[in-house]
């Protein structure tokens, strides 16, 4: 009877011993590690047009109508960055004519704001405009004006 | 005049004289300025001349007045190298190389 207990005690112990070895715990998952976020590619985000500017090259009033001696702003709101980056305004009449070119390199850092503005000394034909804003080649929006 | 009025086209606007400009918030790009490269340079020893430095340096003998002109300053006659004078070699343009 105490061979047959001893027996069981080995077994019990054996199993146990056998039990605490399985129980060897996973590797703890790694952490996760804390990718920054890429910086958004620029983008143009809203171009309003008027005849004069704020110090931060907002327009004062935003309006699409304007008189023949005015100076014409387009302001450009960017977001984003970029290290290089090319926004251009062209400038047409009605009949098709480009009538002013203009491109600005910008390397912004976050949101910005691109004023491009046109002027003619002896006054502006009446007649409906168009001001397209590229960026990096690529058409980003565009506005129609009209002198009266 | 035509029957019906005036026909002759339109003159085209003039925008020849319209004036633009722009200006930014942004910052410009970062213009990079070219490093030029360390000017090497040689000291005479005997038994040189500026065509034997020519050859050790470009591989050409003949291209000798590039060493003589960056150091007008110091050889008067290009027969007539000093032993411990110490020389400017330039750098090859890519179109002499």
């Amino acid at each position: 009877m105490k061979r047959k207990n001893l027996t069981i005690a080995i077994v019990f112990l054996a199993a146990l011993t056998a039990a605490v070895a399985c129980k060897k715990e996973a590797p703890p998952a790694p952490a996760p590690v804390a990718v920054p976020a890429a910086p958004a590619a620029v983008s143009v985000a809203d171009i309003t047009l008027g005849s004069s500017l704020n110090a931060d090259k907002t327009v004062v009033a935003v309006g699409t109508t304007f008189k023949s001696t005015d100076t014409i702003y387009a302001s450009v709101k960017t977001n984003g960055t970029s290290s290089g980056a090319t926004l251009a305004a062209k400038w047409t009449y009605q009949d098709g004519q480009t009538i002013h070119d203009e491109s600005v390199s910008i390397a912004p850092t976050g949101p910005t704001v691109t004023e491009f503005h046109i002027n003619k000394v002896d006054g502006w034909p009446t007649g409906k405009y168009k001001v397209e804003i590229s960026l990096n080649g690529a058409v980003a929006g565009s506005r129609e004006l009209e002198v009266k | 005049m035509g029957i019906f009025g005036d026909d002759k086209p339109k003159p085209k606007a003039d925008f020849s004289n319209v004036t633009g400009g722009v200006s930014s918030t942004a910052p410009p790009p970062a213009t990079v300025i070219p490093v030029p490269a360390p000017v090497q340079t040689y000291t005479v020893v005997s038994g040189d001349s500026l065509s034997k430095i020519a050859k050790h340096f470009y591989g050409k003998a003949s291209l000798w007045p590039k060493i003589f002109e960056a150091n007008k300053d110091q050889i008067k006659n290009p027969d007539l190298i000093k032993v411990g004078q110490t020389l400017r070699i330039p750098n090859l343009d890519a179109d002499t190389k």
